[in-house]
């Protein structure tokens, strides 16, 4: 059966049964299903999407956990602890108790356990944070199997990043949906790295969603990393809400994957909200990378700043598509949006699309967006001063990517990411280093000094 | 031997000539002055002997250190010790100074089979390096010329030169956007860096630069070809006089 027909003949038998007052929520979705199935050719939002050849395929849904393999998956970060979440094929994995919590209130585990023992906490987040607009989505919320649950409650500060960790290693070709829900309460913050990567090279569809809830005057850190082999496909939507004076800073890193569409909506439900969005994708071969990212500004004096930026080289063929949508209240708001690409061949493409939506004139909006080509001059003057031509283009390149890498505010982080951009732009298969596409390091010609830039 | 010999260079971009057939000869120890009015080839020159591909070389030859320069790509003639001091240096936004230096002199370096210079070495050399042009602190981890002064650029020019010791180094009117006391910072550095065993072409408009870099030879660089050749009081001359009497003299010796 292909994963178009198992979905839409499963939609309306929930994988995890949820108590009555979100249940209306997976019928709704079964609904939307069963209206609009997966046309999208007339959709502007999904327009430039193609998955079609993960639908049509024919893959395997892991049922149940798998046992736990003797080696613990880790994506580690140089000299940054982080709590680790691990969703492996679809299932939330631990030694321990499947849901954990903490003393001060904090609740972190599968999701699974949480609808079962803390469905009001679920119930906050749950399905709140968007309408059911589109049938991916529809399909997560109906037929979702784990994910991870991340509760903070108000007032909390949580030091310690939290780290989840999307794993694929099933010896099948497989289809996941898994579902993440976040909730910062009040007046807290939380740093949240998420890794998606691939532990073999077997064929994963993945279609993730992951819902989050900022209430007010809480901060959330959100980084996105990306590196998957050039079989899997993976649609990763991630709706945001947002209380008054609430910040979202959110970075996602596109390293490696066959095709990949980072959906974003982010809704603003009141003043003072700080937005931004930054993406950097590096596509190569025959990869596609879309990045979709609507921001609803609908109350006054809120902030919004995305900036894209992607290398792309062979045949990857790539889009952006931001919607700013500044409603007729939103009087004072700010938004920028920039797309900047440098093409690598005459093969590689990239449509891109800013888009501002604005019904109040008392705001500042722009947007821009550029394609081009490396600079000839630039890389003569580096040339000129001995740094041979592949070497130039690397550096170039870097550079390129450097002002999305800046604003990674965690500064392991943001070296460990540095580090990963440059092996990738040196034409090596980008990967942790604990995971099997790891290659190593060698005939580095250049070492930037990243101290110094 | 001389250390870089140009023989009938001519030169094209699209279908224009701009070099038509120059000469000239530069030893170990010496300072050239290139002169002339502008459009007249000596960017051109320049950019010819250290490869620039927007022109295209179409008679005569460039030797440097005994070898033919125009058969090695960009990179090689660099390493081998042509270093271009640029009219308009580029900005490379995203790249700090200290990046691109330590990998400029690092891939030199194993050009010419030396391992390369650990972090602390480098820090060192660029620190002493920096007293030449007397540049400030913090420009060295700034990017590459993005948002610099004129000023800031050509010190960074001659910064640069003093990083990599090339063995013939170019200046592309080095004194070009640059006040009495940049210039003279300018100026000095470069003299800082003259040695018996390099060599250095300073191609400019005016005389003033030529008081704090005196040159042992003046060319004047006219109509794609070095018409005329004296010393340092060539530059004096043509300082009064302009250059309207160059082209009499050489309409008249046509005739």
């Amino acid at each position: 059966m292909t994963t178009t027909d198992l979905i839409l003949s499963h939609c309306d038998t929930a994988t995890v049964q949820l108590p009555q007052s979100m249940a209306s929520v997976q019928k709704e979705a079964a609904d939307f299903l069963d209206a609009n199935k997966f046309a999208f050719a007339k959709n502007e939002v999904w327009r430039n999407v193609d998955f079609s050849d993960f639908m049509n395929d024919e893959l395997l849904v892991p049922q149940q956990n798998a046992p736990t393999p003797q080696t613990k998956f880790t994506c580690g970060i140089p000299n940054l602890d982080t709590t680790q979440l691990t969703i492996r094929n679809g299932f939330y994995q631990t030694d321990g108790e499947p849901l954990q919590k903490l003393g001060n209130g904090v609740v972190i585990g599968s999701l699974r356990t949480a609808i079962a023992q803390c469905p009001d906490l679920v119930a906050k987040v749950f399905g709140t944070t968007t309408p059911v607009n589109n049938s991916f989505l529809a399909a997560n919320t109906a037929m979702f199997t784990d994910g991870v649950f991340i509760y903070i409650p108000d007032n909390a500060n949580v030091a310690k990043p939290l780290q989840i960790l999307g794993v694929a290693d099933h010896e099948k070709s497989i289809f996941l949906q898994t579902r993440n829900l976040v909730y910062v309460g009040k007046n807290s913050s939380l740093t949240l790295i998420h890794c998606d990567d691939s532990y073999n090279h077997n064929r994963c569809f993945s279609n993730t969603v992951t819902e989050i809830v900022i209430d007010e005057y809480a901060r959330l850190d959100h980084y996105k990393m990306q590196n998957l082999n050039d079989n899997s496909g993976l649609i990763n939507q991630t709706f945001v809400r947002m209380r008054q004076n609430a910040t979202l800073l959110s970075n996602g890193i596109s390293f490696n994957g066959g095709n990949i569409r980072n959906h974003n909506e982010i809704r603003m439900d009141g003043e003072h909200c700080d937005v931004q969005v930054h993406g950097l994708y590096l596509m190569d071969k025959e990869q596609r990378i879309d990045n979709y990212v609507f921001v609803e500004h609908s109350h006054p004096n809120c902030n919004s700043y995305e900036l894209f930026k992607g290398i792309m080289d062979d045949n990857a063929h790539g889009s952006f598509n931001g919607h700013v949508l500044v409603c007729d209240g939103a009087s004072k708001t700010n938004a920028q949006q920039s797309n900047k690409n440098i093409l690598l061949t005459d093969k590689a493409t990239i449509n891109s699309k800013p888009f501002l939506e604005i019904y109040n004139d008392d705001v500042k909006c722009s947007h821009g967006s550029s394609i081009g080509q490396l600079d000839e001059q630039a890389l003569f003057y580096l040339m000129q001063r001995g740094i041979r031509p592949h070497t130039a283009r690397t550096l170039l390149m870097f550079a390129f990517c450097d002002e999305v890498l800046k604003s990674v505010g965690i500064a392991p982080l943001q070296q460990q990411l540095r580090e990963m951009v440059q092996r990738r732009l040196q034409g090596e298969l980008s990967s942790c280093d604990n995971c099997v596409m790891s290659c190593p390091t060698d005939n580095c010609h250049f070492t930037i000094d990243v101290s110094a830039i | 031997m001389s250390l870089l010999s140009i023989r009938n260079l001519h030169a094209s971009i699209g279908d224009k000539e701009i070099l038509k057939g120059v000469n000239l000869e530069i030893n170990e120890g010496e300072v050239h002055s290139i002169m002339g009015p502008n459009g007249n080839g000596k960017s051109t020159l320049a950019a010819v002997i250290v490869g620039n591909s927007k022109f295209t070389v179409t008679q005569g030859e460039v030797i440097f250190k005994g070898k033919n320069v125009l058969e090695m790509p960009v990179e090689e003639r660099a390493a081998e010790g042509l270093f271009l001091g640029f009219q308009y240096p580029v900005e490379i936004p995203g790249v700090s100074i200290s990046t691109f230096m330590r990998t400029a002199v690092n891939e030199q370096r194993k050009y010419r089979g030396l391992d390369p210079l650990s972090g602390s070495e480098f820090m060192k050399l660029m620190e002493e390096k920096k007293q030449i042009v007397e540049l400030t602190a913090n420009l060295a981890s700034r990017s590459v010329n993005e948002g610099f002064s004129g000023g800031e650029k050509k010190k960074n020019e001659i910064f640069q030169m003093a990083m990599l010791d090339p063995k013939m180094a170019i200046l592309d009117e080095t004194d070009s956007g640059l006040d009495i006391d940049a210039l003279r910072i300018v100026a000095n550095g470069v003299n800082k860096l003259r040695r018996p065993d390099n060599a250095t072409i300073v191609i400019t408009h005016y005389q003033r630069l030529l008081d704090y870099i005196v040159p042992d030879f003046v060319h004047i660089l006219y109509d794609g070809r070095i018409v005329k050749t004296g010393d340092k009081n060539l530059a004096l001359e043509l300082e009064e006089k302009g250059y309207a009497w160059i082209k009499e003299e050489l309409e008249n010796s046509n005739k």
